[in-house]
C-alpha cells in the first residue's frame, strides 16, 4: 500500500493546476493518468487559446500543456502514466498500471478529481463504419501522431471544437468539405468560423447528418435539412463524397470516479448532464472529494484552470493548516470575471442549480464604427462577440486597443495611437485583426496567416469573407514570425477592397482535360459534380450531358466511371454503368422517313 | 506510410523520430515510428478496419483516447487492448479482433 497526502485524478489543465496549487504549498501530491502523456487535451491543440496572458492566452494549446507540466514536475508533483484508476473503496483506492500489467494500492486523505469529458456519439445510419471519428480523435491523430486518417472529411457540429478541427485539417493539408450544424447558428466563436468560411469551407446550418454511405468503411455521407424539432425532413437529403466524417457534437462529463466514490451526482444539462454536485470551493458532497474542469462544467481551459487552482488551494490548506484565503479569493475573482459574458450562460444558468451564482453583464457590447483615418496604416479588428479574450489590449505597445472594464468586452481602437506595428495582428487568438492602407491607386491588406507561406510578388486570388473570389493582387510583403507561427502577409489588392479582401489562394492552372469530346466536358467538371453529390454515371448524364453527344458515350463511358470510382473509392465493377439507348449512332430522321417498315407490307 | 502529416506550417518538420521499427498487421509485415501508438501505426499504413463486432460489423478507431473501446485488437495473442493508448513495439503481431476475444491466464 503506497500512501500520498492527495492524489488528482486527470493530468489535464485541471489537475495540473490544482497539483501545482498543492505541491507548491508543500503537499505530497500524486498524479495518475491513463494517457501516455500529460496535458490532457491540450498536446493535441495547435490553435492559440483566448483568455487573457495571465493563463497562458495566445499560447497554442500543445505549448500550455509544456509550460503546465514543467511547472508540476519541478514543484514536485510525482506523475503516474498509463496507469487507471481502476477503483475508488473505502480501504483503498486500486490503480492498474497497464504497462506493467499490475494493479496497485493506494491511500491518500485528500482526492482532486479532473476526468475531463468525452465526446458525445450520435445516431444515424451505418455510423459504426470506419471512417467515423470523435473530433478530438482525429486531432490526436493529426497533431500528435502526424497520421490523417483520410483526405476529405466532413465535420458534423459547428460549436468551437468543430470548427477549430476544420481549421487544423486545412492547416495539416487535408479537405474540409463542409461544417454542418443542426441549429439554426454557429454554437462556437464567430471569429473561429470566419477563420475557415473566408477559406471556402460552408458551414451548412439546419441540417444532420442522416447516413454514412460504405460497406467496410466511410465513402460519402448523406445530410438532410431538419425541421423546427431536429427531425430530417424526407425529401432534402444531399450527398457528399468523403472519406472521414469527424463528430464534433459536444462533451459529457465523465463521472464514473466521482460517482463510484459516493459523490452526489446530479443530472443538469446545462452543466453537461450528469455533473458531481460542487460548492464554490469546489468540494463535492464528500468532505475530501474535490472536482475541477469539464468534470465540473463543460468549459474551456481557461476556467478548468482556474477551477483547478480553487480546489488546490482548498486542499492544500486543509492538509497543511495554513490560510490561502488570499489566492483562492484571487482565483475566485478571476472566474467571476472570465463568466460575464453571453458564452458563459448557459454555466451561469446551469450553476444556479447547486445554489452559486455568477454576475453577468459590465462589459463593452457597442461595435466600433468610427471614421477611420483613410490612407493611414492601421489595424482593422473584426470580433464582433463578447468573448472574454484581451492579448490585443494587452499586447499593443501604444495603448491603441482596449477591451474595457471587463474581459468580455469588444475591442476599440484609437486610431491616433495606432501606429500599425501588426504585433496585435500575430498575438488575436481569432485572427481577426487584419492590417489596411490605402493608396491612390491600390490598397494593402495586411492578412495573419498560418499556411505553407507564398512568393513575394507572387499573383494570388483574393478571397472574401466567405472565401469567394473576387478577384487578383499580390503578395506585396510577408512578416514572417517564426516563433509563435502567425505571419503577416501583405497583398496589394485593387482599392476598395480593403475590407473585403480576407485571404488569398495560390492561382492553380485549371486543367484543359476533356473527357466528353462530343460536348466538350473537361474532368474538372466531372470532379466538381461528383463533389456536388452527383456520383452515379446516371446521375452525371443528366446533369453535364456527358455521353448524350453523338458518339454515345463511346470516348467517355469509361474514363467517366474510372473517375467516379477514383473519387468515390468504389470499384468500377460495382459502378452501374448507364443506359445504352438506340440509336446507337446518329442517322437522319429522313432515313427514318424513307424507312422500310411494317406499313410497305 | 502514406498518411502523414510530416510538413506542418505550426509543427513544424517531422524531424523527432529515429528510425522506423516494424510489426505484424494480419501476418503483413508494416512500418511505423517508435511513438507511434497501435492507433496511429494502422492508420497510417492505410489500414481502417481494427476488428469486427460479434455480429460481423467492420469496427474503427473512434475516440483516440481509450474511453470508447471501439478499437480492441488482438496484440500477441492477447485480446482487449486498446490500439489507440498503447505504444507499438518492434515485432508485436497485431491482429483484428473478432466479437469479444478470448481470456488468456
Amino acid at each position: 500500500m503506497v500512501k500520498h497526502q492527495a492524489l488528482v485524478i486527470g493530468a489535464g489543465p485541471a489537475g495540473l493546476c490544482g497539483a501545482i496549487a498543492m505541491a507548491e504549498n508543500g503537499v505530497d501530491v500524486l498524479v495518475v493518468d491513463e494517457g501516455l502523456e500529460p496535458g490532457g487535451q491540450l498536446p493535441k491543440q495547435t490553435h492559440k487559446f483566448f483568455g487573457h496572458e495571465g493563463f497562458f492566452a495566445s499560447l497554442r494549446g500543445f505549448e500550455i500543456g509544456k509550460i503546465l507540466i514543467e511547472r508540476a514536475r519541478k514543484n514536485g508533483v510525482k506523475l503516474l502514466l498509463k496507469t487507471t484508476v481502476a477503483g475508488i473503496y473505502e480501504d483503498a483506492i486500486v490503480l492498474y498500471n497497464r504497462e506493467l500489467e499490475k494493479t496497485q494500492e493506494l491511500k491518500v486523505d485528500y482526492i482532486l478529481i479532473a476526468t475531463g469529458a468525452s465526446e458525445k456519439f450520435i445516431s444515424f445510419k451505418k455510423n459504426y463504419l470506419p471512417g467515423i471519428y470523435g473530433a478530438g480523435a482525429v486531432q490526436t491523430l493529426m497533431n500528435q501522431y502526424r497520421t490523417l486518417p483520410g483526405k476529405n472529411f466532413i465535420i458534423i457540429g459547428a460549436g468551437n471544437i468543430g470548427l477549430i478541427l476544420g481549421y487544423q485539417l486545412l492547416q495539416a493539408g487535408a479537405n474540409v468539405k463542409a461544417i454542418i450544424e443542426a441549429s439554426s447558428k454557429v454554437g462556437g466563436y464567430a471569429v473561429h468560423a470566419n477563420k475557415i468560411k473566408r477559406m471556402g469551407v460552408p458551414i451548412i446550418l439546419n441540417h444532420t447528418i442522416v447516413e454514412a454511405i460504405g460497406e467496410e468503411k466511410v465513402n460519402g455521407a448523406i445530410i438532410a435539412k431538419v425541421d423546427a424539432s431536429f427531425k430530417p425532413i424526407p425529401g432534402t437529403e444531399r450527398e457528399f463524397v468523403v472519406d472521414t466524417i469527424c463528430l464534433a457534437v459536444g462533451l459529457q462529463p465523465n463521472v464514473e470516479l466521482a460517482a463510484q466514490i459516493g459523490a452526489r451526482i446530479e443530472y443538469v444539462p446545462k452543466l453537461g448532464g450528469y455533473v458531481p454536485y460542487r460548492d464554490e470551493n469546489m468540494k463535492t458532497s464528500l468532505e475530501n472529494v474535490y472536482i475541477a474542469g469539464d468534470l465540473a462544467s463543460i468549459e474551456e481551459a481557461t476556467t478548468a484552470m482556474i477551477e483547478g487552482y480553487i480546489a488546490g488551494y482548498n486542499i492544500a490548506q486543509k492538509i497543511t493548516g495554513k490560510d490561502f484565503s488570499e489566492q483562492i479569493t484571487k482565483m475566485k475573482r478571476e472566474l467571476v470575471e472570465f463568466r460575464k459574458g453571453p458564452f458563459s450562460q448557459k454555466v451561469r444558468e446551469g450553476l444556479k442549480h447547486f445554489n452559486i451564482s455568477f454576475s453577468e453583464g459590465g462589459y463593452r457590447t457597442k461595435i466600433q464604427n468610427n471614421e477611420e483615418p483613410v490612407g493611414k496604416l492601421r489595424v482593422k479588428i473584426e470580433c464582433p462577440q463578447n468573448i472574454p479574450c484581451n492579448p490585443c489590449e494587452t499586447s499593443c505597445p501604444t495603448g491603441a486597443i482596449t477591451v474595457g472594464e471587463n474581459i468580455n468586452g469588444i475591442p476599440h481602437v484609437d486610431y491616433d495611437k495606432c501606429i500599425g506595428c501588426g504585433i496585435c495582428v500575430t498575438k488575436c487568438p481569432g485572427l481577426a485583426i487584419f492590417l489596411i492602407q490605402e493608396f491612390e491607386k491600390s490598397s494593402i491588406v495586411g492578412i495573419p496567416y498560418e499556411f505553407e507561406l507564398p512568393d513575394e510578388n507572387e499573383k494570388v486570388i483574393l478571397l472574401d469573407k466567405n472565401g469567394n473570389e473576387i478577384g487578383y493582387g499580390k503578395v506585396e510583403k510577408i512578416v514572417k514570425n517564426n516563433r509563435f507561427h502567425t505571419h503577416i502577409v501583405f497583398l496589394n489588392i485593387p482599392k476598395g477592397f480593403e475590407n473585403d479582401v480576407r485571404h488569398f489562394k495560390k492561382i492553380v492552372k485549371n486543367y484543359e482535360e476533356i473527357i466528353c469530346r462530343c460536348e466538350s466536358i473537361t474532368r474538372k467538371e466531372i470532379e466538381d459534380a461528383i463533389e456536388e453529390g452527383f456520383t452515379d454515371f446516371e446521375e452525371l448524364r443528366r446533369y453535364l450531358r456527358i455521353s448524350m453527344g453523338p458518339c454515345g458515350g463511346r470516348v467517355c463511358r469509361l474514363q467517366t466511371l474510372s473517375i467516379i470510382s477514383e473519387k468515390t473509392g468504389i470499384p468500377i465493377s460495382e459502378l452501374d454503368s448507364g443506359r445504352y439507348r438506340p440509336p446507337s449512332i446518329p442517322l437522319s430522321f429522313k432515313a427514318i422517313l424513307n424507312g422500310e417498315d411494317d406499313k410497305n407490307e | 506510410m502514406k498518411r502523414r502529416v510530416l510538413d506542418h506550417p505550426i509543427l513544424g518538420h517531422k524531424t523527432d523520430h529515429r528510425e522506423e521499427i516494424e510489426f505484424f498487421f494480419e501476418g503483413e509485415k508494416l512500418k511505423a515510428y517508435p511513438d507511434d501508438t497501435i492507433a496511429s501505426a494502422l492508420i497510417a499504413n492505410g489500414i481502417d478496419i481494427f476488428g469486427f463486432s460479434s455480429s460481423g460489423k467492420p469496427r474503427g478507431l473512434f475516440c483516440a483516447i481509450g474511453k470508447c473501446s471501439s478499437c480492441l485488437v488482438e496484440v500477441n495473442g492477447i485480446p482487449n487492448i486498446r490500439a489507440c493508448i498503447t505504444p507499438v513495439k518492434n515485432g508485436i503481431k497485431v491482429k483484428r479482433q473478432k466479437g469479444k476475444g478470448k481470456p488468456t491466464w
